[in-house]
């Protein structure tokens, strides 16, 4: 219950800061059309530096879409979108490919890490897209997520939470303007739900900017506030 | 970080790696022994060429060009030159003898057939196997039947000491409506003043050719010699002998004889090139003039030009059916790793850089597939080189990097598509497994 309570405060800090810091992420008459699908209607929303911003909406909402564009893996049908002051709504393939390793980080579901290499390896691997690989850079990330002892280890050896970690640590290791993640603790047991929660908890605290798709509502109520979705339109 | 991945993935998707490889190699096995035939088929055939016909042509050295039409020869028997007959032994006799595998004096005169409206027909004056008398006394039996092992005869071969049997050329048999066992008479047309000499010959066999002998008699040269009062003369000889292919020297020599050397015209003498050994018979045989056949030569080039031809579309082909094999294990190994190429795009990878790790995979496949290939091939074109030509091929080194360099380009041509498939790919569609 003290977690609880601890959590609460820091939320309402980094909500109070929040508001004085400069925008990341604002989207303008936001809309995904799949065929005669709006998966996405008219999407206003604008995300502040440091802000930790949870999505919520029932199934088929359009968060996960809402998602895609915003890490620039998919484009809006109509509207704009601004990350970190440019508009990359209108931007070709390679040129949103730069956008996303310079100023995205990704967290996913399915952890999506590469089967043959190491934890240590996976994150360099980000590293080496961004830039050039560095193992004490990458060695420090994994020892911030609590993952020092298992660097050497392939996925296929590690726990789920574990292999989520490493998939956070990749998102961190470039810091990205922001990090997008999309139910992380979706294919976790309750116990390391609580770890990732925890760990995100702390990102925020550090000042990390985060956008999190959830359906969990304890998850939901650490945010600094919630976005809702319906049938493609922000709910409230 | 490259590097890394590539080593880490070596092992991943190893049996369909290991296809690819296979592929690559029987292809790669394949063009080896092409290579290897190819390089090689050119000795190996003039070999088994010699079979067909003789290479050396010895004619007296006043004759000037033959005045043939339609395969009869109409130069006047009179006031030309013959080579005498008794000279041949001489030509068993020279540095490079033990290669002369054969030789037949031709005698070619211009004969009418008595009752029948032919025209001139060509009676030729051969040697069938006749056993001639050598300076070492051995038995030595030579001839057209050595000479020109491609003459089919459809009956008996006539004797060589006969007066009489003769053969008869299949179209000029069936212009006359004969066959083996009838007889026909003859009449030699005599130039200037009058008188003809007559004979009549007994047929024994149909001769087939498929050239100018096939409209003409063949008949034991001493019966031809008797009938054209031309005793102990022959117009031309015809001579097989075992060479060895031509090469810079061999040119040189024959271009102009003076520019060689002194050591270079030892070299030259004592090899067994078709024009040395034509030089020594020139040297041997009074009044002769020995020539290559250069048409058997050229004939030789050409089956051998269409042969590379016909290797090189196989290659192509074997080129592009392996290029086609690795181009579908490519695009299974794309379609598994589909998500791990969506990731590394969903990092912000180049386009670039993922293309990078899945051509090295394809040289790797390459290399490995060629050198295994190599290997395989050159076994195989050794036995090819016993079955077919009973002797092995020589190794080729310059095989080596083109076979491995054809096989990498085969891999990476068979990258072409899947590379299109990782261009195409989405990594929304792959990320959340619609
Ligand atoms: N590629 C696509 N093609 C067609 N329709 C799509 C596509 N992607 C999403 N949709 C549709 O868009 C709508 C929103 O989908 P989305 O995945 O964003 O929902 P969601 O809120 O993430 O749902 P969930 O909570 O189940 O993950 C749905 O009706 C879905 O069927
Ligand atoms: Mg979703």
């Amino acid at each position: 219950m003290d977690k609880r309570i601890d959590f609460d405060t820091a939320a309402m800090f980094a909500s109070d800061y929040s508001r004085t810091s400069k925008p990341v992420i604002e989207t303008d008459g936001l809309t995904k059309q799949f065929g005669t699908v709006a998966a996405l209607d008219d999407v206003d929303i604008c995300i502040r530096e440091g802000e930790f911003v949870a999505i919520m909406g029932p199934s088929g909402s359009g968060k996960t879409t809402l998602l895609n564009i915003l890490s620039c893996l998919d484009t809006p049908s109509a509207g704009t979108y601004r990350l970190d002051g440019l508009d990359v709504s209108t931007l070709t393939e390679p040129e949103r490919a730069v956008i996303r390793r310079e100023k995205i980080g990704l967290v996913f579901q399915q952890f999506h890490l590469i089967p043959y290499l190491t934890a240590l390896e996976n994150v360099m691997l980000a590293q080496h897209y961004h830039s050039v690989a560095d193992a004490d850079e990458a060695m420090e990330i994994l020892q911030s997520v609590g993952l020092s002892a298992r660097a050497s280890h392939l996925p296929s050896q590690l726990s789920g939470g574990e292999q989520q970690r490493v998939c956070i640590a990749r998102a961190l290791v470039n810091e990205p303007a922001i990090i997008l993640a999309d139910e992380p603790t979706g294919n976790l047991d309750e116990e390391n739900e609580k770890l990732i929660i925890e760990l995100l908890q702390r990102l925020h605290e550090d000042g990390r900017t985060i956008a999190l798709v959830t359906h969990n509502p304890e998850m939901g109520a650490l945010a600094d506030r919630t976005i809702r979705l319906r049938h493609g339109k922000l709910d409230g | 970080m490259y590097l890394r991945m590539i080593r880490q993935s070596f092992f991943e998707g190893r049996k369909r790696k290991a296809l690819a490889a296979i592929t690559v190699a029987l292809a790669a096995a394949l063009i080896t022994t092409l290579l290897n035939l190819s390089v090689d088929v050119g000795d190996k055939m003039a070999k088994e060429m010699k079979a067909y016909g003789s290479n050396i042509r010895v004619v007296p050295k006043s004759e000037n060009i033959p005045l043939k039409i339609g395969g009869v020869d109409f130069n006047p028997l009179k006031g030309r030159d013959y080579l005498d007959e008794a000279e041949l032994t001489k030509i068993k006799d020279i540095f490079w003898s033990n290669n002369i595998v054969g030789l037949a004096p031709f005698l070619d005169v211009p004969v009418e057939i008595a009752g029948k409206d032919a025209g001139r027909v060509s009676l030729i004056g051969t040697y069938f196997r006749k056993s001639m008398p050598l300076p070492s006394d051995e038995e030595y039996r030579t001839g057209v039947r050595i000479t020109h092992p491609y003459w089919q005869v459809t009956g008996a071969w006539p004797d060589d000491e006969s007066a009489s049997e003769v053969l008869i050329g299949r179209s000029l048999a069936r212009r006359l409506g004969v066959a083996a066992g009838d007889t026909i008479g003859v009449t030699r047309p005599t130039e200037g003043s009058g008188g003809s000499a007559e004979a009549s010959y007994r047929i024994t066999g149909i001769l087939a050719t498929g050239e100018a002998e096939d409209n003409a008699i063949v008949a034991p040269l001493g019966a031809v010699q008797a009938l054209a009062g031309l005793q102990g003369k022959v117009q031309s000889v015809s001579v097989s002998a075992l060479t060895i292919p031509e090469n810079e020297l061999s040119r040189k020599a024959i271009r102009d004889q003076d520019s060689l050397s002194t050591s270079e015209y030892d070299v030259w003498y004592c090899s067994a090139f078709v024009s040395s050994i034509a030089h020594q018979i020139e040297e041997a045989v009074i009044n002769a003039s020995a020539r290559p056949v250069w048409q058997v030569a050229a004939g030789e080039g050409v089956v051998i030009g269409k042969l590379q031809v016909l290797m090189l579309v196989v290659t192509l082909a074997a080129f592009a059916s392996a290029a086609m094999g690795v181009s579908s294990l490519m695009n299974t190994a794309v379609m598994e790793r589909a998500r791990e190429i969506g990731l590394m795009k969903a990092l912000g990878a180049a386009e670039w850089q993922i293309h990078l790790l899945f051509l090295t995979e394809a040289v790797i496949i390459g290399v490995v597939g060629g050198i295994l290939g190599f290997l395989a091939g050159s076994g195989l074109s050794q036995a090819v080189g016993w079955a077919v030509f009973g002797s092995s091929l020589a190794f080729h080194w310059i095989a080596v990097p083109v076979v491995i360099a054809v096989s990498v380009a085969t891999a990476l041509a068979g990258s072409i598509l899947p590379a299109r498939s990782i261009t195409r790919l989405m990594p929304v569609e792959v990320l959340y497994g619609r």
